[in-house]
């Protein structure tokens, strides 16, 4: 826990005492100090709780641990240590690409208005299927939608090593395919070797790193 | 209203928040997918239920 966690983790404990505390003895609002009391207890500090747990949550669903911490996604946790490069989360990964304690969300959120939204919901489908419904093998895991260009060019259009890359130039209108998803960075021979899990125990692995 | 009706109203919605915020602190502590269903399906319901009869409460009595 850091500790803008632990103060808030303190901040809930207080609150949650005197919301007790006023639970147990409601007729101190009998009287006017215990009307601000009350008022305080069971209504400012609990938003306040509630605001800042939310703050925290929603922070720790974005971390590596969080993703990982689920039995089943433990070989694509492996998979970002594997030393060969040409596997595309691998080389992100340990190129500090993409931050390490986040390398998930990174990739794996939409880059939209309500990216965090979406991103939340479908990790709520992830439990639905885990603990209600027969989840895949970890090598039958696949995404519910194609994945968009739009999640690689968030960091990688602009940049002088994307727009000058010679694949991505090979036909006048590459470029302009990749950046409309018309063509996929993840399929098409190109990027196409991203986690494949079904792989793992012939590949190498990085000892470079360890996962978060 | 009655003064012990009311102050029952408040008793209740402290006991909710307390425990909707007895939820939270111990599912802060744990970084898992299922901490975070227990804060948005648990902790938030009891906390918004507490604040919610409190301020009912208030407008009835």
């Amino acid at each position: 826990m850091t500790r803008p966690d632990i103060l808030l983790a303190v901040f809930a404990g207080m609150a949650a005492l005197l919301a007790v505390f006023v639970a147990l003895r409601a007729e101190i609002t009998r009287a006017r100090g215990g009307k601000i009391l009350a008022f305080g207890a069971l209504c400012v500090l609990p938003v306040l709780s509630l605001v800042g747990g939310y703050s925290t949550q929603m922070e720790q669903a974005q971390s590596t641990a969080f993703c990982l911490s689920c039995h089943v996604m433990s070989d694509h946790g492996r998979s970002l240590l594997l030393e060969d490069p040409s596997y595309l989360a691998a080389a992100h990964f340990q190129n500090n690409r993409v931050p390490r304690d986040r390398a998930c969300y990174t990739c794996h959120t939409d880059y939209t208005l309500f990216g965090g939204v979406n991103s939340k919901l479908r990790g709520l489908r992830h439990i639905y299927i885990h603990y209600l419904r027969t989840e895949p093998a970890p090598a039958q895991i696949k995404l519910y939608t194609p994945y968009n260009n739009r999640e690689c060019l968030h960091c990688h259009e602009g940049a002088r090593s994307f727009e000058e890359q010679s694949a991505h130039n090979r036909t006048p209108e590459a470029i302009g395919s990749i950046k409309s998803n018309t063509l996929s960075c993840t399929s098409s021979r190109c990027h196409d070797t991203v986690h494949d899990v079904a792989a793992l125990a012939e590949e190498k692995f990085w000892n470079g790193a360890t996962l978060p | 209203m009655s003064a012990s009706l009311l102050e029952r109203r408040l008793s209740w919605s402290g006991w909710l928040i307390a425990s909707g915020l007895a939820v939270e602190l111990a599912v802060s502590t744990l970084v898992h997918p299922l901490a975070f269903v227990a804060f948005a399906v648990v902790a938030c319901p009891l906390v918004v239920a507490g604040i919610l009869l409190f301020l009912w409460a208030l407008v009835t009595s």
